[in-house]
């Protein structure tokens, strides 16, 4: 294992996130804030408790893993699809690394930057009162691995488009509509019958509600269900990273 | 840097084969060129006749689609990580960072070879003042003029002190001091061991400082061998060049 080589690669990654700090820290956190405080202060003040718990205690864990999945995406597609656009990334491809390394020092680096993120909206959470915590071993796994999961993700993205509008498609027709229909704002029971019998094909209901039973200890799902999801989406992506790397596809051509 | 120096008699680069396709079209066609260690070869061609696509096939950017290729006896594909230790290049085109500084663009690169926080440090300043990129160190890559963009691609192929260097056109659109500061170079390098592999369009250049020639067109090699063979008679480069290519009746 080329360690120096590894870390190096995150410590670059790292860099680059901070050399555009308004873009990738602030704005994330600036959002996060805003929906903390509307949806949960302003709004939620005027909502009953649900599940036992305020309406902005409830709401926060889908606000904390929107960003923090959208954050790992976003480092990782733009880091891979810039590399590839300036060629930069042929200083990875000619050094001693193996596809492993330079997967794996992506994946950390986006891991890193959705945690920087998510620690920073907790903080923010604390200061309105929104942050609670029934597990916190769960919570760091999950966010973790749901990091992981948008991090592959974000590679496999960076690797397939061809332009910068394409590396904005995922994100704007799947993870956005899809976060916000996973159940952050509300419980299954709040839709109606045939929207809660379609909830449950969203994968994004199970890392919200995942994330939310492990901060408030409520869930409306099956969480079995969700962890074997998300634990076959890292070894899925993993695997299908893996092998775009070994066959130099998009990169070694 | 690099630990695992590279045996005495071993040949430095030894390409058997080599095919490389995009698609339908053959960019390298079967291949094969030995130079051995302590050599200086001039790899000469018109344009997309094969030579940047071999170059980036010993490098590892193109997959190789048939044939092999050794660097210092370790294979490219199976062994690259030994092979890809003992390379440095510096491409045609420039593939760094355009936000990232000089100094760190070194300083990451050499991270990947995996030399150490001290060694790194020291090598880079060494390269920095070598190359006249002290005072441009924390100047982003797009910050830099064409010449000085050129000398920092042409530092970071050292950073990890290869054995064999190559360089794809490196003085293309360089100042003449530049060009005059680099022939001295790579001859002192030359000297000193250093296996090179140069591609110019400037013959001239590659007549007085390479003691090899390879020429290729169309994907193959269609002729090679030691400066005193190639230029047997007098000849100069570009007559040979052009006999090759078959351009001569053209000119």
């Amino acid at each position: 294992m080329n360690w120096i080589g590894l870390y190096t690669i995150i410590r670059r990654e790292m860099e680059r996130t901070f050399r555009v700090v308004i873009q990738t820290i602030f704005s994330p956190l600036i959002s996060a804030t805003l929906f903390i405080f509307v949806f949960g202060s302003v709004v939620g003040s005027r909502i009953d408790e649900i599940g036992g718990v305020p309406y902005i205690v409830f709401v926060f864990p889908g606000i904390l893993i929107m960003n923090v999945l959208t954050s790992a995406f976003s480092h990782s597609s733009s880091a891979i699809y810039f590399a590839k656009f300036i060629r930069s990334i042929e200083e990875m491809l000619v050094a001693p690394l193996s596809y492993f390394e330079i997967m794996l020092g992506n994946v950390l680096s986006a891991v890193v930057r959705a945690l920087v993120i998510g620690i920073a909206i907790v903080g923010m959470g604390i200061l309105f009162g929104a942050v609670s915590m029934h597990n916190f071993f769960l919570f760091f796994i999950y966010i973790i691995a749901i990091a992981v999961v948008f991090s592959l993700l974000g590679i496999i993205t960076g690797l397939v488009a061809k332009s910068f509008e394409q590396l904005n498609i995922l994100s704007t027709f799947i993870i956005l509509p899809f976060s916000f229909l996973g159940g952050m704002f509300y419980t299954l029971d709040m839709l109606p019958e045939t929207a809660q019998k379609i909830a449950v094909f969203n994968p994004f209901f199970y890392f919200v509600d995942g994330i939310r039973f492990a901060m408030v200890g409520i869930h409306d799902s099956n969480l079995f269900v969700g962890a074997i999801l998300i634990g076959s989406l890292v070894v899925i992506l993993g695997g299908i990273v893996w092998r775009i790397f070994y066959t130099g596809w998009r990169i070694r051509e | 840097m690099n630990n695992e120096a590279p045996q005495a008699g071993q040949a430095a680069l030894e390409i058997q084969n080599l095919r490389k396709t995009y698609g339908k079209t053959v960019a390298v066609d079967d291949i094969s060129l030995t130079l051995p260690r302590g050599g200086f070869l001039g790899l000469l061609g018109p344009n997309g006749a094969g030579k940047t696509t071999t170059i980036g096939c010993v490098v590892g950017v193109h997959k190789i689609n048939g044939g092999s290729i050794k660097v210092f006896g370790h294979d490219v594909v199976h062994d690259y990580r030994d092979a890809r230790k003992v390379v440095g290049i510096a491409p045609q085109e420039f593939n760094a960072d355009f936000f990232g500084k000089v100094r760190k663009m070194l300083d990451y690169v050499a991270g990947y070879y995996g030399i150490p926080k001290k060694q790194r440090v020291e090598r880079v300043d060494q390269l920095l003042e070598q190359f006249n990129l002290t005072k441009h160190k924390d100047k982003g890559f797009n910050e830099l003029s064409g010449g000085l963009k050129r000398r920092a691609i042409l530092a970071r192929a050292l950073v990890h002190d290869p054995d064999l260097l190559i360089l794809d056109e490196p003085t293309a659109g360089v100042d003449v001091e530049l060009r005059h500061e680099l022939w001295s170079y790579l001859q002192q390098i030359s000297k000193e061991g250093k296996t090179i592999l140069l591609t110019s369009h400037y013959l001239d250049e590659v007549e007085m400082l390479a003691n090899r020639f390879a020429f290729i067109n169309d994907g193959k090699i269609i002729a090679d061998g030691s400066k005193e063979k190639m230029l047997a008679g007098g000849k100069k480069l570009e007559e040979v060049y052009l006999e090759l290519t078959g351009k001569k009746d053209a000119v």
